[in-house]
């Protein structure tokens, strides 16, 4: 089993994520590149104009599968240190909603780590964002996190 | 004999729209019998018939991990009931 580097990142906050202050922090002498995900609110949802955006989570399990992420991520590329941070509570357009930062020695691995990372992230974290527009506020449209379909242990229909 | 039967307590939590639906954030529910997490929806859409409707678009886990429909409640479990994720 890999064990994550106690030195990686996974984190939900409610303040402006520092993007500099986590590059910094993922960043070593060993490394050739970092290679990072900056998500953040757009003005405009299916042509309707935005005002803000208000995401939840559910704290507990949404750590717990950023954690597996990174565990995926060093398993499956040469990657150094990993950062995940993910805001919650409202954002304004243009503020930064999640923030991804890999180092690794050479850049595709960097690369590719990030775009699973963000990927994964968007299936199987459990975070949601309310979408509000001038005349009212909807869920936003998501994916559905994939699920074991019976439990191995369940008897058999009779 | 019949087996003494125990009840089974779990934390039941609801988010996003889900939440919204249902009215309150967390609950706890008990059975006095064996009970799947398919057992413990069903339950809720009873109570909040526009639940049901959602049946289809809900992923359900135990213990902060995903799990199947028909897996079995123990006591002290937390479950939830989560719409798709939106995060990102």
């Amino acid at each position: 089993m890999v064990t994550l580097p106690h030195d990686d990142i996974y984190q939900l906050v409610r303040e402006p994520i520092d993007m500099a202050a986590q590059i910094r922090l993922v960043r070593g002498p060993e490394d050739g590149a970092i290679v990072t995900f900056d998500g953040f609110v757009r003005n405009q949802s299916h042509n309707r104009a935005t005002l803000y955006l208000d995401y939840e989570a559910y704290e507990s399990m949404a750590l717990a599968k950023m954690r597996e992420i990174g565990l995926q991520i060093h398993e499956k590329y040469s990657i150094h240190r990993v950062a995940i941070v993910h805001r919650l509570g409202r954002l304004e357009i243009g503020e930064t909603s999640v923030f991804i930062a890999v180092s690794a020695p050479h850049r595709a691995a960097a690369f590719d780590a990030c775009r699973f990372a963000i990927d994964t992230l968007k299936r199987t974290v459990p975070i949601w964002k309310k979408e509000c527009f001038e005349d009212g506020a909807v869920w936003a449209d998501g994916e559905l996190p994939p699920v074991p379909a019976a439990t191995p242990r369940a008897k058999p229909a009779s | 004999m019949p087996p003494v039967s125990q009840t089974i307590r779990v934390t039941v939590l609801f988010f996003g729209r889900l939440k919204d639906v249902a009215g309150h954030a967390e609950d706890s529910a008990e059975f006095s019998d064996a009970a799947t997490i398919e057992q413990l929806f069903a339950l809720y859409a009873a109570r909040y018939p526009e639940l049901a409707k959602y049946r289809s678009s809900v992923v359900a886990s135990r213990n902060q991990e995903f799990a199947a429909w028909d897996t079995p409640l123990r006591s002290g479990d937390e479950v939830a009931f989560l719409p798709p994720v939106s995060g990102g």
